[in-house]
């Protein structure tokens, strides 16, 4: 088990009589950049917030850097040190925007003058150093989807939880992105990512989960998964251009 | 930041130099009383209201809880009033510590409506009770507070200024510390605030803790200051509305809102209960004070200013819904 | 006293107070299904209800006062009059802050109902009426000795037709169900077709319509005083609540419970402490069931 950063063991979710995600199994190693895909409705995002502690899970258990955390509320989960963002973007809007970061860093300290300097160093990694004064509701998309980011990094994780990092953005923002989240495993954090995007996902993830209805379809590499027929069936049967 | 300084330190001096000028006028005292206590009820609602952005409906039963505590402490054990008081913040932050437990873990309307239910249970359990005095309320004939006179006003002009200052530097402690911007983040946006590790329940309890003992150190000061009280005037949901509302039209969430409300409302009040507008008109001859409308501006207009009141709420969140502080704050 | 008359008289005692809650708890009803509307559809906590309540209460005594129709019968006045009243407050008001945040929408009902209430003041000052009835104080027995008060007799029925009516109107009707569909899902709705700011309009005058019914139900039975919405603003929240926020069969079972539990808490508890204990079932459904009786779970 050494060198498992996270470990999703049987877990199962129930909305009343609806089954969200049925006996999802896997493991993601230690500064792997880890792939979540499937079409819409597969589960993705539930999976997620069961492993932030947003929603409780049925049954299962989820297992982060040796620690059974599913019964912990999402702020302790986040200081445990699994940090996530969120597919719809949720800035801190009548902040500014280094103020959002600050409430980032804050996880690991108490003093504002600290925050602040954590805070700035964060902005510059993800290149939104210029706007620290400006309120976050006025940024437009894809610099909310950068702010979400230096934000989640401000409160130093071990690992983090993308959902969707990349929707909404074009093609030149998407590579931004994704350079930064290269850069983030450089400097040591392993990252989870929930993708609708192929192409996004292949080019950058060390290993893939395919989520089908709420089942494991597949596990693998890039080019297995891209290779594999029951995946290209899902997705091409899928409804997620629609 | 060195502004912002400069301006409290004005204010202050000012605010300490002011009975000076009007101590001759208890009238004018009383007035600044009034002002001085609504500022300090509505800033210390707007650390819960205002920063944390949990809108409590029922501050009025931590107000009552100082001033029936100290009341009952003065009257049956006649015992010093700051012990009354110290006990006072004990029963408030205990009523907060309940409501809190149990409507934090949900959101959106439901705190406000807890608010109000728990504010109800107190003034209805305070009325049925025969040792908080029931609906005849309590009544104080003599009281010592240390070798200060408590015949003058002036002592209660500075309990209550201190108490300003204090609430008013703890918002701008607020301002700056961590607790701050978290009561900020979750007012914002719970979900982000729980994914970037804050506590939600912990800091709204936090605040609404703070927020409770300073309304109920104004409660004490008040029921000494009157020396009368009962659960119409201390305990009733329209005190709370008052509140709320001074602190929405300076403009919650900011430092100075509160009090620009207070300063612009409780005169404007008095003004309207007093009538001034009336006695105006009869004086210049407009309108005979024995004819049907002056009868009118004499019985109805004296109940008017908590009309008054709901037209400018209506008005202020129609076109200010920052309130005037956050209206010029976005003009900038 | 033979124990056995004893037992019966408890008995009696206990059908007594269920009979005359669930009478009252009819009228609560229909206070609370106006809300609960008006929840459902806009997502607005109406803080402005209870005086819509009370207006309702002066329309039924000046109807009966100065044009002599009787209060039940007034109705058929004062529901359209008081459904145009809340069309118009929706567009002219509210409808101007649904996409602000709760607070801003509770302020500005609670500045509406200040203004309704101080106004009433104003004109009709604080002194309580009395709307007498020839009937106000008749009743008649049934089962021996339980009496059965016949203007809240009248209220019951009269409110059971109109929830009727209004469950009809809400499951047949073309503007019911699409009510019904804005309520399950705003923007869903407005993909659909649905004019969701009309459904808003219609939505706060059939509650202001409810309310001012329920108001002019129980004027003949009631103090009538420009401040009496407040006790029932928070009633109608609390039965609200009970039923799961926005859920119009639950607000149907909580005004009885409502009804019921008053009721008896002022027969075995005391008169005084009825509301403290509405208010205390109120934080306890809250603590455990803050979805409601009828609510979904998890639906926030």
């Amino acid at each position: 088990m050494i060198g498992h950063m996270l470990h999703i063991n049987h877990v199962n979710k129930h909305f009343g009589g609806n089954v969200a995600v049925s006996d999802v199994c896997f493991s993601v190693e230690e500064k792997q950049i880890f792939g979540l895909i499937g079409p819409n409705g597969a589960g993705k995002t539930t999976l997620f917030n069961c492993i932030t502690g947003y929603f409780p899970v049925t049954s299962g258990e989820i297992i982060f850097n040796g620690c059974i955390i599913n019964k912990k509320r999402p702020d302790e989960v986040c200081r445990l040190g699994m940090a996530r963002t969120w597919q719809r973007v949720k800035p801190l809007c009548n902040l500014s925007v280094l103020e959002n970061v600050m409430v980032g860093a804050f996880a690991s300290t108490n003093s504002p003058r600290k925050a602040e300097a954590m805070a700035r160093e964060e902005l510059e990694a993800v290149g939104l150093e210029k706007y620290g004064d400006k309120p976050a509701g006025s940024l437009p998309i894809g610099l909310k989807k950068k702010l979400e980011l230096a934000r989640v990094m401000a409160t130093s994780p071990k690992m983090l939880l993308l959902d969707e990092i990349c929707g909404g953005l074009n093609h030149t923002e998407t590579e931004t992105i994704l350079e930064i989240i290269r850069k983030l495993r450089n400097r040591g954090v392993t990252i989870v990512f929930i993708e609708h995007d192929m192409k996004a996902v292949t080019s950058i993830c060390d290993r893939i989960v395919v989520l089908n209805s709420g089942e494991k379809l597949a596990e693998g590499t890039p080019e297995e998964i891209t290779s594999n027929p029951e995946v290209i069936t899902a997705y091409l049967g899928g409804s997620h251009h629609a | 930041m060195i502004k912002q300084s400069i301006i409290s330190v004005v204010l202050l001096i000012i605010a300490i130099a002011l009975p000076l000028v009007t101590g001759q006028n208890p009238y004018i005292t009383g007035i600044l009383i009034s002002v001085l206590m609504m500022a300090t009820l509505a800033s210390a609602w707007n650390i819960v209201g205002g920063y944390a952005g949990q809108f409590s409906f029922g501050h009025a039963a931590y107000f009552g809880s100082g001033a029936y505590t100290t009341m009952i402490m003065i009257s049956v054990f006649n015992s010093n009033p700051l012990l009354g008081m110290v006990l006072g913040i004990v029963v408030a932050c205990l009523i907060a510590l309940v409501t809190g437990s149990i409507v934090f873990r949900l959101r959106g309307h439901y705190f406000a409506l807890a608010s109000i239910a728990v504010a109800e249970i107190v003034r209805l359990t305070v009325l049925n009770l025969e040792f908080t005095g029931g609906a005849q309320g309590i009544l104080l004939t003599d009281v010592t507070f240390f070798s200060l006179d408590l015949n003058s006003k002036n002592p209660f002009y500075y309990g209550m200024l201190l108490t300003l200052a204090l609430t008013l530097a703890i918002t701008a402690w607020f301002h700056k510390s961590k607790t701050g911007y978290y009561l900020q983040a979750i007012r914002e946006d719970q979900d982000a605030a729980a994914s970037l590790g804050i506590n939600i329940a912990f800091y709204k309890n936090k605040s609404l803790l703070i927020s409770a003992a300073l309304t109920s150190i104004v409660g004490s000061i008040y029921a000494v200051y009157i020396r009368f009280i009962d659960t119409h005037a201390v305990l009733d949901l329209s005190l709370s509305i008052e509140i709320i509302l001074t602190a929405i039209i300076g403009g919650v969430g900011t430092l100075w809102g509160p009090l620009l409300g207070a300063v612009l409302l409780v005169p404007l009040a008095e003004m309207l209960r007093s009538n001034i507008l009336g006695d105006a008109l009869f004086r210049l001859g407009v309108v005979s004070e024995s004819s049907a409308i002056g009868m009118f501006l004499k019985d109805g207009l004296a109940h008017a200013h908590v009309l008054v009141y709901g037209i400018i709420t209506v008005l202020c969140i129609l076109y200010l819904p920052k309130g005037i502080l956050g209206f010029f704050r976005r003009g900038k | 006293m033979a124990p056995s008359t004893y037992r019966g008289n408890l008995t009696m005692l206990f059908f007594q107070s269920l009979i005359s809650g669930l009478l009252t708890g009819g009228v609560y009803a229909l206070a609370g299904i106006g809300m609960s509307l008006v929840f459902g559809v806009m997502n607005v906590s109406n803080f402005a209800h209870g005086d819509l309540m009370m207006l309702g209460m002066y329309m039924a005594y000046f109807a009966f006062t100065l044009l002599h129709i009787d209060p039940y019968l007034s109705l058929v006045l004062i529901m359209p009059v008081a459904f145009m009243f809340g069309y118009f407050l929706e567009k002219v008001f509210i409808n101007r802050v649904i996409h602000h945040p709760h607070q801003n929408q509770i302020l500005l009902t609670i500045g509406l109902g200040l203004i309704m209430s101080n106004s009433t003041l104003l004109a009709f000052t604080s002194d309580p009426r009395i709307l007498t009835t020839s009937y106000s104080s008749s009743s008649f027995n049934i089962f021996n000795d339980i009496s059965v008060s016949i203007p809240l007799l009248l209220s019951f029925l009269i409110t059971c037709g109109i929830t009727a009516i209004l469950y009809l109107f809400l499951a047949r009707s073309r503007t019911g169900m699409a009510l019904r569909a804005t309520s399950q899902n705003r923007e869903a709705a407005q993909l659909m077709g649905i004019n969701v700011s009309r459904m808003s309009a219609i939505a706060f005058g059939l509650g202001t319509a409810l309310a001012a019914t329920a108001g002019a139900l129980i004027a003949p039975t009631y103090y009538i005083h420009p401040l009496a919405g407040h006790s029932f603003l928070l009633k109608a929240f609390t039965i609200c609540v009970l039923g799961g926020l926005g859920s119009v069969v639950g607000a149907t079972v909580g005004g009885l419970i409502i009804g019921v539990v008053e009721s008896m808490s002022s027969t075995y508890i005391s008169t005084d402490w009825k509301d403290v204990v509405v208010f205390a079932l109120f934080l306890a459904v809250l603590l455990f069931r803050p979805q409601g009786l009828f609510g979904k779970k998890g639906g926030q």
